[in-house]
């Protein structure tokens, strides 16, 4: 079976993004740095969703674009989906700042 | 390359060929009703009750379109309720604008026989005005002249992987070519302001850029809501988008890579060329009039897919008087609305072309609807209220 397709945005990047639907369990191929990276998919990763090419502890900073879009809630396994379930955004959280709820 | 535009009295140069009516009103609305060529906008924002700084933002918008390169001439009427603050005085819009060069005549209800003898008037001024505009012909000019405004909306991530990227292209070669090109949206910079500072063509425009951002986050602290319950919007989240940053971070990919050259506030016009960051609310009824009233002679929305499920017709032009363009890079956004959508580069993600094949094919678009084919929402009556962007409370 062909490998389904996510992309790398940049070298320092943790996560990549899904350029068609993968499902649980399916080989994922992604070009990276002139080379291709292959991993298993955790879990189903819908169209336009983000996996994890390693395993990320929590509180680790997730980077996509090289740049900082949050950080990790809980342990993320390496090919699981990456979403608002397991990563939080810390920019303009008012309650972060009074130490409130996470 | 070249378009094919209207030369202006002030150097500007339109791809359009407008009458424009101003401000809001039943006059307005009668006069564009009754003769073709026209445009005015529909907006409740006339001023009455507002701070002396919204009133001057929204006589910034009114001139602004007035001066945009895109209208051969102008009526102002002075039937608006804000007309009594010196700020939007008819008189004070008429000459601004007619400062252009360009042509304008005012109609007074008090002095032209009442509303309907001001309508009657303004229908025999508006007829021969767009006769006499009918008389211009375009002419090949360089893509200096041209400005464009970009947003992106119901952002996914074919957003920023494939949609936005062809945008950043685009912004690029245009700028390269001595042209203008505005993006904004103040609070999806926030998370990739250091990417943007970076670009900064002088220390002053990044510390204007990170003034900017920190305004607006400490506006969002102060709600005392967490901003994750606002933006990303479900459709962003829907789509892929986990984090604000994570959007904002796809968003900064349509300004492209040039350096910034400045920072402007709502609908204010840049003082020379090159790309600017525009410190204004992502709003699409807010953000494209504002462009226009910057002197944008051609607006882009750049569509995700997130929120428009089963939407196969893609309505209004919240610019006014500058052609305004769909772009999307999501397959089933552009399966669904196909004869709404003016350019689509779904194909980087199904990797037929490359982000700059995309972008090459998307500015030769740009310059045949600059040079007259129209944009999809041109070929539709319907357009939208204006949503100008006032920040102070009314009273």
């Amino acid at each position: 079976m062909q490998a389904k397709r996510a992309l790398i945005m940049h070298p320092q990047d943790n996560v990549a993004t899904a350029v068609e639907e993968i499902g649980a369990g399916e080989e994922v191929a992604i070009p990276s740095a002139g080379d291709v990276l292959t991993l298993t998919a955790a879990e189903t990763i819908p169209f336009g969703f983000k996996l994890a090419l390693r395993e990320l502890p929590q509180g680790e900073i997730i980077r996509k674009y090289g740049e900082t879009i949050g950080r990790a809630t809980s342990v993320i396994a390496k090919g699981a989906l990456v979403h608002i379930h397991n990563l939080e955004g810390t920019r303009a959280r008012c309650d972060l700042e009074r130490g409130g709820a996470r | 390359m070249s378009f094919l535009g209207y030369l202006r009295s002030d150097g500007s140069v339109g791809t359009r060929n407008y009458v424009l009516v101003i401000p809001q009103g039943i006059i307005a609305k009668s006069v564009c009703d009754f003769v073709s060529g026209t445009k005015t906008i529909l907006t409740v924002d006339h001023g009455s009750g507002r701070t002396a700084n919204d009133r001057e933002q929204i006589a910034r918008v009114l001139i602004g379109l007035g001066r945009n390169p895109n209208v051969a001439s102008v009526i102002v009427h002075a039937a608006s309720p804000g007309v009594g603050y010196p700020e939007l005085a008819a008189e004070r819009l008429a000459e601004e604008i007619a400062a252009s060069g360009k042509r304008v005549e005012l109609l007074d209800p008090a002095k032209d026989g009442g509303t309907y003898g001001a309508i009657t008037k303004g229908i025999q001024l508006a007829r021969r005005m767009v006769y006499e505009a009918s008389k211009l012909r375009r002419e090949q000019v360089e893509d200096a002249h041209l400005c464009i405004g970009v947003k992106c909306g119901y952002s996914d991530t074919t957003s920023g992987i494939a949609g936005n990227p062809a945008v950043g292209y685009l912004y690029d070669k245009i700028v390269a070519a001595g042209g203008s090109a505005l993006f904004g949206e103040t609070t999806e910079i926030i998370g990739a302001e250091q990417a943007l500072v970076r670009r900064a063509a002088t220390p002053e425009v990044a510390e204007k850029i990170l003034r900017a951002v920190t305004v607006q986050e400490d506006l969002a602290k102060a709600t005392g809501l967490d901003i994750r319950t606002v933006n990303p919007v479900p459709s962003n989240i829907k789509g892929g988008i986990s984090s604000l940053e994570e959007k904002s971070l796809g968003a900064i990919h349509k300004a492209g890579t040039a350096p910034i050259q400045g920072v402007l506030k709502y609908a204010e016009r840049p003082t020379r060329k090159g790309l600017y960051f525009v410190d204004n609310w992502m709003g699409h009824l807010s953000i494209f009039a504002g462009y226009a009233a910057a002197g944008a002679n051609i607006v882009l929305f750049q569509l995700g897919g997130g929120g428009v499920a089963g939407r196969t017709l893609l309505e209004g032009a919240p610019s006014v008087v500058a052609p305004f363009l769909w772009a999307t890079a999501n397959p089933s956004t552009h399966a669904a609305a196909t004869d709404s959508i003016d350019f689509y580069s779904g194909t980087v993600i199904e990797g037929t072309e490359t982000p700059e094949e995309a972008g090459e094919r998307l500015y030769r678009t740009v310059i045949d609807i600059a040079s007259g084919t129209l944009a999809r929402s041109e070929t539709l009556r319907y357009t939208e209220p204006i949503d100008m962007y006032l920040q102070e409370p009314r009273f």
